[in-house]
């Protein structure tokens, strides 16, 4: 049996990765009959804090009052709840297995701040078509291809089709 | 590749190739004769063809039309975006699984009432749901709709907007030409709900 | 097992002996004031996963375009076609009703278009949101930023979405399976789709040994 070195550096085999994650997706649809996410609680954050910034703006936005305003609840959602998981199960890996450090990850051809430039623009633009396409690669894309979604299947097709287009574009920030 | 690897795809392979081999026992439940008959009692499988009519025109995406009749009857005149499946044919695995489709509810129709409610038993038998007969078939469709039927007595204002909704329906299905000056929108009384919404995943979903 | 509910085929009252539920909580087996607290321990599931199998390295994840490292497609189409068998398997068993499942719908406009924007996003970034939240919770900075960035783009969107309402709206398709568009049983397809992804894994493999390695 290798032994773990547990210098930040050991990351899981990933198909045991794979099946570990895929349990958890089983899992999720069988207690609760959906799948996981994470853009749906950016999208319920949002309209919340602008439901308490300016209500009005949410009553007149043909967005956001489908999730805030009235009588909805954004905030108590499946969603926010696991997005909570995510964090806390994520930062009990880096416990684990020593990863956490505080820094901004970059090829060593760029600098920081370009680095974070770019992750905010992608951000953004990710974030404008999470809405969009209703989801991201967890909900739409994995969640949606484990039962089987026609949808589903077409964003994963979509997202990772471009990606691979647009990460040669963009060659020059990774490698 | 590593032979750990192999096993494991192998192992894979098997588990998925199960499914596909795996026999469709469970598919067609036959339903108790003591339930079948209760639902024979009970009234709630018909819709009026008031109502299958406002929701033709609504659009409503819930709304799926089985026109039992033959196939040259289908193309003399059947209603709009409704499929023609013969009582014949009724029982095929296509059909069963076009019966089964979640989110949408079946309403049957023939010339009358009685090819329908065979149709409608054998369905329900199979403990297929959501299956609905419009009462009188093309028959009462007919004489409602295109024809104009008067009401008996004098008419309640309820009455009147079934009127108007239907000279409406008319000029929708036909185009009499006839000038409708009130909407399409009848207020019916009836008890029997007609869903419109997808059947409740419980969960939300989405994103 | 006895249990009195409502059959889901049939929608009558009357016993049943086997047990055909739908998922747990819609049919109430767990009262659904659990919901959230399952949410949680999910989305722990789901968070330790990622991060463990090196999700929370931006430069591990777009390893996968540009062939050093190949984790984002072994980890997603395990996941992927593990849940489908399982929830297939469950499904023949009883234990689920799929019907009750939610499945993503299809919005064929819009889930190309968004799909497009989104690999973009994911390529100039080098996360998703999931990930993203992993590489925050261990001290990633950009990881954060790329979260933080998703709530401008979300707002964005919010404002100018009377431009792209009719595309949201447009092509739907309801929750279509992939399957029935290409006219096989789901269980037949998640077979293809089995022998595919071994195909892929193999190949993955076989292109990290060739390709340059990069130190990240």
């Amino acid at each position: 049996m290798k032994k773990i070195k547990f210098d930040g550096s050991f990351y899981l085999n990933p198909y045991l990765g794979g099946v570990i994650l895929g349990t958890v997706l089983l899992l999720s649809f069988y207690i609760s009959g959906r799948g996981l996410g994470a853009s749906g609680a950016v999208k319920s954050t949002v309209a919340a804090t602008v439901n308490i910034i300016a209500p009005e703006h949410v009553a007149k936005s043909a967005y956001l009052s489908q999730f805030a305003g009235g009588d909805h609840q954004p905030m108590n959602n499946w969603l926010i709840f696991e997005v909570l998981g995510v964090l806390a199960g994520a930062f009990l890996s880096g416990i684990i297995f020593n990863r956490l450090k505080l820094k901004v990850e970059h090829s060593p051809k760029i600098t920081s701040r370009r680095r974070l430039i770019f992750a905010l623009l992608g951000g953004l633009i990710f974030g404008f078509g999470s809405q969009l396409a209703r989801g991201c690669t967890s909900g739409a894309a994995l969640s949606g291809m484990a039962v089987l979604s026609f949808g589903g299947y077409i964003t994963m097709i979509a997202i990772f089709g471009t990606a691979f287009v647009a990460a040669w574009i963009f060659r020059k920030n990774w490698i | 590749m590593e032979r750990k690897y192999t096993i494991l795809a192998i192992l894979l392979i098997v588990l998925a190739l199960g499914l596909v081999i795996l026999p469709r026992t469970n598919e067609q439940k036959e339903t108790n004769p003591k339930v079948l008959l209760s639902a024979i009692a009970e009234k709630s499988r018909y819709l009026t063809v008031d109502q299958v009519t406002h929701r033709i025109i609504e659009n409503d995406p819930t709304l799926l039309l089985i026109d039992l009749r033959t196939a040259d009857q289908f193309k003399t005149f059947a209603l709009p975006g409704s499929l023609n499946i013969t009582t014949d044919s009724l029982l095929s695995q296509a059909n069963l699984e076009l019966f089964s489709q979640p989110g949408k509810d079946k309403v049957l129709y023939a010339n009358a009432d009685l090819t329908s409610e065979k149709a409608w038993l054998l369905c329900t038998r199979f403990s297929l749901n959501r299956i609905y007969i419009m009462k009188g078939g093309m028959n009462e469709w007919y004489n409602t709709i295109v024809k104009e039927k008067s009401v008996t007595g004098t008419p309640s204002s309820a009455d009147l907007d079934l009127l108007s909704f239907r000279k409406a329906a008319r000029q929708f299905f036909i185009g009499s030409g006839e000038t409708v000056n009130a909407s399409v929108n009848p207020t019916i009384n009836e008890k029997i709900q007609v869903i419109r919404k997808e059947p409740k995943a419980a969960s939300g979903g989405g994103c | 097992m006895l249990r009195r509910g409502y059959s889901v085929k049939t929608g009558f009252k009357h016993f049943k002996i086997k047990i055909m539920i739908g998922s747990i909580i819609s049919s109430g087996i767990i009262s659904p004031a659990w919901d959230n607290l399952f949410a949680v321990i999910l989305g722990m599931g789901f968070g330790f996963a990622l991060e463990s199998s090196g999700f929370s390295s931006s430069r591990k994840i777009i390893g996968t375009f540009f062939g050093y490292d190949f984790v984002v497609v072994k980890v997603f189409f395990t996941a992927a076609i593990f849940a489908s068998i399982g929830l297939l398997y469950f499904s023949y068993l009883g234990l689920v009703d799929f019907s009750t499942l939610y499945i993503q719908p299809t919005f064929l406009a819009s889930a190309i278009v968004g799909g497009i924007i989104m690999g973009v996003g994911f390529a100039m970034g080098g996360f998703c949101p999931g990930t993203s939240l992993c590489a925050a919770a261990v001290g990633r900075i950009d990881g954060l930023v790329f979260f933080g960035g998703m709530f401008i783009g979300v707002f964005m969107f919010s404002e100018a979405f009377p431009l792209f309402e009719s595309m949201f709206y447009s092509g739907s398709q309801g929750a279509k399976m992939i399957n029935t568009v290409l006219g096989i049983s789901p269980e037949m397809f998640t077979f293809l789709l089995v022998l595919a992804a071994v195909g892929m894994f193999m190949g993955a493999s076989w292109l990290e040994k060739k390709v340059k390695k990069v130190n990240y």
